[in-house]
């Protein structure tokens, strides 16, 4: 699968001001996303990233601007997008095992039981889950908790996954094991993914475009074509001197020095 | 995890079977120390365990029974069943709405704070001194902590658990039934626990004061007749009740909470 042209996802002169506060958290922020491309925005932390997903999936009225997927305006939280949060904890429900959450989205999807199971199966085997459908999530690690929270969002069968900082939350081992995956997600499912992430080494791994954000109010302060082709690997696209080079670039931009570790994100 | 858990074992002495011998000793112990104590006296007031231990066998396991304990037993089981249905449905919904529970929150917290004993009164002059003051009197003293306990519960449900319900296309209503409620269930379950103490509480108390059977008339009229050791088989009859209902109740509670307790015993 190639990614066209048409813009499945299309933001433009996106602005969020919260009015309890009155904080502008999002000035203007302007980006496309194409069908089965891998997006990434990246900005330093606190920079409204997740506001800026909450807005683009309907959960947050946008006070300027709009959101159009699929040539449609998005003013609640459509049916074609799902977004995932960093925190799978607070996410997932810890009374129901994996199985039940992740049949939870089916339960709107008037399925017959026989189509229910099998878009279970098909979404736990997806995550190489299938074995522990019926632990609890709590049971699990940090890393197959996130699977999870996965598996239930492709359930759904979405044609765009939000991933907000999805990674940021298990350890550097775990990190490029989900990376990958999701990676073969999108090949293998055709699913578009919109990643937030404050790791511009992430980014542009696994984007074919990288957004940069500024501090809040956000706007994009410049995007970037990662042209590493589809198949990436972590050690052999890692060492690729493009991505050495786009890599700085994007931390030139930003104006922090480069840190291997990701900042803690659990403090929010 | 195992490792954990090892340093708090050490407060424990012995094998579980070894702790619970113990426990069984210090009673047996305790109603020695009584017997001895009681027959030194020889006071009509304080009978030796064994005068009470006959008379309780006489008195309770004989019609007795139903015409004392089973009515007191039926007011506050449907006294509890009330406030229990009223305070989680309420507690729920109040919890859920956080208008509603800024509100309400000052005013319901007034209510809690009346000591139920002190509505009896209330009860006697407007309902008069049937069943169905006691059962009102003991479904009013059991509500309180309930209903605060479950909307306690369910105004910390984490944001993202219901933002994720919204992206499954889960509606408000739903929402309350599948993600709220559930989530509140460890919050309801710390109110209904207070509550049946409180239940247990409001029926001695309302059938001392203008009833013709149930265990608090069967105790203060034994007291006022002088029957000491059927007045004291009263009060263990209580005890064993009370004591019944509360083992009873924590069996569902470790049932219904099993994913919370697991949960909870791993360190995030």
């Amino acid at each position: 699968m190639n990614a066209t042209n048409d813009p499945l996802l299309d933001v433009s002169g996106l602005q969020k001001r919260y009015t309890s506060s009155g904080t502008l958290a999002i000035d203007n922020v302007t980006l496309d996303v194409r069908k089965c491309e891998f997006v990434s925005i990246v900005g330093p932390s606190g920079c409204g990233k997740t506001t800026l997903l909450k807005t683009i999936c309907g959960l947050l009225h946008p006070t300027g601007g709009s959101v159009m997927l699929d040539g449609r305006l998005v003013t609640a939280p459509p049916p074609e997008m799902v977004l995932v949060f960093q925190d799978y904890g607070r996410s997932l429900f810890p009374w129901l095992t994996v199985e039940g959450n992740v049949a939870f989205p089916l339960k709107k999807k008037r399925l017959g039981p026989e189509k229910k199971r099998a878009a279970i199966d098909e979404a736990l085997r997806a995550v190489n889950l299938e074995r522990f459908a019926k632990h609890y999530p709590w049971q699990l690690s940090g890393g197959m908790q996130q699977r999870v929270a996965i598996a239930r969002a492709i359930a759904f069968s979405p044609d765009i996954l939000l991933l907000d900082e999805p990674f940021a939350s298990v350890d550097a081992l775990t990190r490029a094991e989900l990376e990958d995956l999701t990676l073969k997600l999108r090949d293998t499912l055709g699913i578009t993914m919109l990643l937030v992430t404050h790791d511009i080494d992430e980014a542009v791994y696994l984007s074919d475009r990288v957004f940069v954000l500024s501090p809040p109010p956000s706007v994009v302060v410049r995007g970037f074509d990662i042209p590493l082709g589809r198949e990436r690997d972590q050690e052999g696209t890692r060492s690729d001197p493009r991505f050495l080079e786009l890599r700085n670039e994007i931390h030139h931009l930003i104006g922090r020095p480069r840190t291997d570790l990701p900042q803690p994100a659990a403090a929010r | 995890m195992r490792n954990a858990s090892l340093p708090a074992k050490r407060l424990y002495w012995g094998t579980p079977l070894q702790r619970n011998l113990l426990g069984i000793a210090v009673v047996l112990l305790a109603l020695v120390a009584w017997e001895l104590v009681a027959r030194a006296k020889s006071s009509i007031y304080i009978p030796p365990v064994s005068t009470i231990a006959t008379t309780f066998v006489h008195e309770w396991f004989s019609p007795q029974f139903r015409e004392h304990a089973i009515p007191s037993l039926m007011r506050m089981l449907a006294g509890y069943a009330i406030a229990s249905l009223l305070g989680v449905a309420l507690g729920v919904l109040i919890g859920a709405y956080r208008p509603l529970f800024r509100l309400l929150d000052p005013f319901l917290q007034f209510l809690r704070a009346i000591p139920p004993s002190a509505i009896i009164p209330v009860g006697i002059l407007l309902i008069g001194i049937g069943d169905a003051m006691k059962i009102v009197v003991i479904a009013f003293g059991a509500l309180w902590p309930i209903l605060v306990n479950a909307a306690d519960g369910a105004r910390n449900v984490p944001r993202e658990r219901l933002d994720t319900a919204r992206i499954f296309g889960v509606g408000k209503t739903d929402q309350l039934l599948s993600v709220t409620f559930p989530s509140a269930l460890p919050g309801i379950f710390a109110g209904l626990r207070t509550g049946l103490s409180i239940a247990f509480i409001m029926i001695v108390v309302s059938e001392m004061i203008g009833s013709t059977n149930g265990l608090g008339y069967y105790i203060l009229q034994s007291q006022r007749s002088f029957a000491i050791p059927e007045m004291y088989g009263g009060i263990v009859l209580l005890a064993i009740l009370g004591y019944t209902l509360n083992a009873a109740f924590l069996a569902v509670e470790h049932r219904v909470l099993a994913w919370h307790h697991g949960q909870s015993a791993r360190p995030v």
